[in-house]
């Protein structure tokens, strides 16, 4: 089981807030695939979290998925580049549906500002995440590993519980 | 999903997105982490920044397999590269311009002390994914670059001394390509330094100034022979300060040398983008064209095509002409006396350690430029010479040209450009082909200081 305090407030507020998210996985070979997701969401808990990503751009990922190839997440926000990656060695996909779509939304108007601070308007940024329902799927994990990613000699290391 | 070919996508890897890449451990477990560079290489390659030991260096170690996705910074269309690992560079010409590069990034992104490339990852591109998307129309083409390249060409070719092709060129930049601020500096083989031949855009031109090789942007190019461009950068950025440093140090290299040699480069105070771009010939780097924006992402991989191409004639069109017939201009010429002069006489002193010459205490030039300065004036005032040629010079031990590459037509333009700007009552003019004349206004004490 999952310790409940793998990821601190501040981590599940920033993945909260909506910030640049990319999903990875690898087939029966080790071979590597990789996709940005249109959008993300967590439990208050931080044990459930949920990317969206577009079938479309997304077919070998989500075959890995699948397959049993786990998963590494990073959440990263582009200004700062403070970066989190997760990741979880099980995950469940699911058609996205009307429920979601204010989902979607939110983490558009969240990437918008967010990449406005690097010099993106918000016409590339919905260009970017376009996301129509259709072609989109939830993927769901609960995160067995976390850890630091902001760029620097200190990237890569663990998360260590976090603090009361 | 289409597969587009590296080239067709190279402005994938200019964003300030950053790229991400997946990586696999032996155990399985896949790994995800953001890259600040993704290079192109070539048509079949590109290098990776390799700054930590961290998972994703692990990982690829153990198993050579990556993707990459790349986001084109005008379309927003995503790329994903699939990579294999071949080998890490720790020097040469793709891991310098890659540390120069990085250097800018991190300035720009505030991160100076936390960023230091360790090596250049080249991977093999297996194969490229266009990812379906929507996104944005690309932008229009720039019309006409071959047609200006063209109009480049042409007057550069037309040009039959090297003052006229030096300012020829960089007129091209400025009215081609709307590159306001550039250099032409030559290198100096034995003395490992780099010259300024000329410039446009500056306060002052800067003719004369130098940078050691391997130093900065310049020296950088000039060293590894590899186009170095950066494309944010601040007045806090390593390169531009390594530059103004070398320069310190190149006032105060020769230990004894007399103070107030140091001509300023002319340089943009608070630059943003840079590219420097060896000027090759026959194999043999004869200096860097240099041009420089205080805007961001002022200069992007299609200037760099077309300043390389236009430094590849630059090149050739300096090694010709400074090749002169010597067969034609072999004989001294006659001994025409000088008219005679009258008025308060200039001192001239030369320090043989450095060839440094000064005119009444004003600093004007050193080394090979300063040995044939002096040279002229000691025949002018023991045997009132003034016509000379350029074989006699090359002939003089006293100057010590080198064998080869002695660019000695650059070396006359310099002492030419400096007698111009200090405007001493004495100049020299091009009388023809490989010949020239020194005129003397005045009266000249010639002093020679121990070395």
């Amino acid at each position: 089981m999952t310790a409940p305090a793998l990821l601190s407030p501040q981590h599940i507020a920033m993945v909260d807030r909506g910030v640049s998210v990319i999903v990875a996985s690898r087939d029966a070979a080790l071979r590597p695939s990789i996709m940005r997701g249109v959008g993300s969401t967590i439990s208050a808990d931080g044990t459930q979290v949920t990317v969206y990503l577009r079938r479309s751009q997304s077919r070998q990922l989500l075959q890995d998925i699948e397959a049993g190839g786990g998963v590494a997440v990073v959440f990263s926000e582009p200004p700062t580049h403070r970066t989190l990656q997760l990741k979880a060695s099980t995950a469940t996909l699911r058609p996205a549906g009307p429920a979601d779509q204010p989902l979607l939304h939110k983490y558009l108007a969240a990437m918008q500002h967010e990449l406005a601070q690097v010099g993106y308007g918000p016409a590339y940024a919905a260009a970017m995440l376009s996301a129509p329902l259709e072609d989109v799927v939830a993927l769901q994990f609960t995160p067995q590993a976390a850890f630091d990613q902001t760029p620097g000699p200190r990237a890569g290391a663990p998360l260590t519980a976090a603090q009361p | 999903m289409t597969t587009p070919l590296l080239p067709a996508i190279r402005s994938c890897l200019e964003g300030a997105i950053p790229a991400v890449m997946a990586t696999c451990a032996s155990d399985g477990t896949p790994n995800v982490a953001y890259i600040s560079q993704v290079v192109y290489v070539d048509e079949g390659h590109v290098a990776l920044s390799f700054q930590f030991f961290n998972k994703t260096r692990e990982n690829i170690l153990a198993n050579p397999y990556a993707s990459v996705l790349v986001l084109d910074p005008v379309t927003a269309r995503f790329y994903r590269l699939h990579l294999r690992y071949l080998r890490t560079e720790t020097a040469g010409a793709l891991f310098e311009s890659m540390k120069a590069r990085l250097a800018g990034i991190a300035s720009h992104n505030g991160m100076a002390d936390v960023f230091r490339l360790k090596g250049s990852d080249v991977y093999a591109v297996e194969h490229i994914d266009a990812i379906d998307g929507e996104g944005l129309p690309p932008p229009a083409p720039r019309p006409g670059q071959l047609h200006r390249l063209r109009q480049c060409s042409e007057r550069m070719a037309a040009c039959t001394g090297l003052e006229e092709l030096l300012q020829g060129a960089l007129a091209c930049l400025r009215d081609a390509m709307g590159i306001g601020h550039a250099m032409v500096l030559m290198l100096d083989a034995p003395a490992q330094r780099l010259y300024t031949v000329a410039s446009c855009g500056y306060a002052t031109s800067g003719v004369g100034s130098e940078i050691a090789l391997g130093h900065g942007v310049i020296g950088m190019a000039a060293r590894e022979n590899t186009p170095v461009r950066i494309s944010h950068m601040t007045h806090a950025a390593l390169y531009s300060h390594a530059m103004r440093s070398s320069l310190e140090a190149g006032a105060h290299h020769g230990g004894a040398e007399p103070p107030g040699m140091d001509i300023p480069y002319p340089g943009l105070p608070e630059p943003h983008s840079q590219l420097a771009v060896p000027m090759v010939a026959a194999g043999r780097v004869l200096g860097v064209l240099f041009v420089e924006s205080p805007q961001d992402l002022a200069f992007d991989f299609e200037d760099e095509d077309m300043l390389v191409t236009l430094a590849g004639h630059l090149g050739a069109a300096i090694d010709l002409l400074q090749a002169t017939p010597e067969s034609a201009d072999g004989a001294t010429p006659g001994a025409t006396l000088a008219p005679a002069v009258s008025g308060a006489p200039v001192r001239v002193r030369h320090y043989p350690a450095n060839d440094s010459v000064f005119i009444n205490d004003d600093y004007l030039i050193k080394g090979v430029a300063g040995a044939i300065f002096w040279k002229l004036l000691r025949d002018y005032t023991q045997a009132g010479r003034t016509e000379f040629t350029n074989r006699e010079l090359r002939l003089d031990p006293s100057i010590r040209l080198p064998d080869v590459a002695d660019n000695l037509e650059a070396r006359l333009l310099l002492l030419q450009r400096r007698l111009q700007e200090n405007n001493p009552p004495m100049r020299i003019e091009k009388t023809g082909r490989g010949r020239f004349r020194l005129c003397v206004a005045c009266p000249v004490l010639l002093e020679e200081l121990p070395g």
